[in-house]
């Protein structure tokens, strides 16, 4: 139950940083066409960041937890 | 076990960067001093503290997780409180005490009425006595 909250907040996290990088031209604050703003290269360095290190976590979760079900899964059959 | 702690990690991780996206706007100086704020500063400052809520509820679900699985091999032992002493009942106040004497008394004091009743009545029949006592006080 504790680790479905983990799991939880580690989704809620990825969608947060791919709205880091969409935020500076969703809110407006990045002029188009003009080179990047300070604040701009911020939130896609930090958004990107944070995105990638919770895709990673839920993968390496999911492949843990599907490398536990095989073992169970071999336990079971010998 | 692996993947809670890589989840516990990528939380703290997300933590930090939620922190530094709260101040970044000042520390960058994105954010003119003495002004409103911009619409960058409120953006990232309120995407920074979701997000800091977030990953630190994160965190502490993934140790209470990593915590519990421990105890459940046995790795690691609870800590139970000892129970605490029963406090000692105070003192009844004097007032009470008297009254629960008396009435804890009197079916005691009733008991030696009735028993000094029927002496007096059969006094006569009295072995180791020529008179019975009320009698002998009455005499003096």
């Amino acid at each position: 139950m504790k680790a479905k909250l983990g799991v939880s907040a580690l989704v809620l996290l990825f969608l947060a940083g791919l709205w880091l990088v969409a935020a500076p031209f969703a809110v407006g604050y990045q002029p188009r066409g003009a080179a990047y703003v300070d604040a701009t290269l911020n939130d896609l360095w930090l958004g990107g960041s944070l995105a990638a290190v919770s895709f990673v976590a839920l993968v390496v979760y999911a492949a843990d937890a599907l490398r536990e079900l095989a073992r169970r899964a071999k336990h079971a059959e010998s | 076990m692996i993947r809670k702690f890589v989840g516990t990690v990528a939380s703290v991780l997300a933590l930090v960067a939620g922190l530094w996206l709260m101040i970044a706007p000042f520390a960058l100086g994105t954010q003119p001093e003495n002004a409103d704020w911009t619409d960058p500063t409120t953006s990232e400052f309120f995407t920074g503290l979701v997000i800091a809520v977030v990953a630190l509820a994160g965190a502490l679900a993934f140790a209470a997780s990593i915590h519990e699985e421990l105890v459940a091999r046995g790795l690691v032992t609870v800590r139970r409180r000892p129970e605490p002493e029963p406090e000692p009942v105070p003192a009844a106040p004097q007032g009470a005490s008297s009254a629960e004497l008396a009435s804890l008394l009197a079916p005691l004091v009733e008991a030696l009425r009735e028993d000094m009743n029927k002496t007096a009545h059969a006094g006569e029949h009295r072995q180791n006595g020529k008179a019975t006592l009320v009698g002998v006080e009455e005499n003096r």
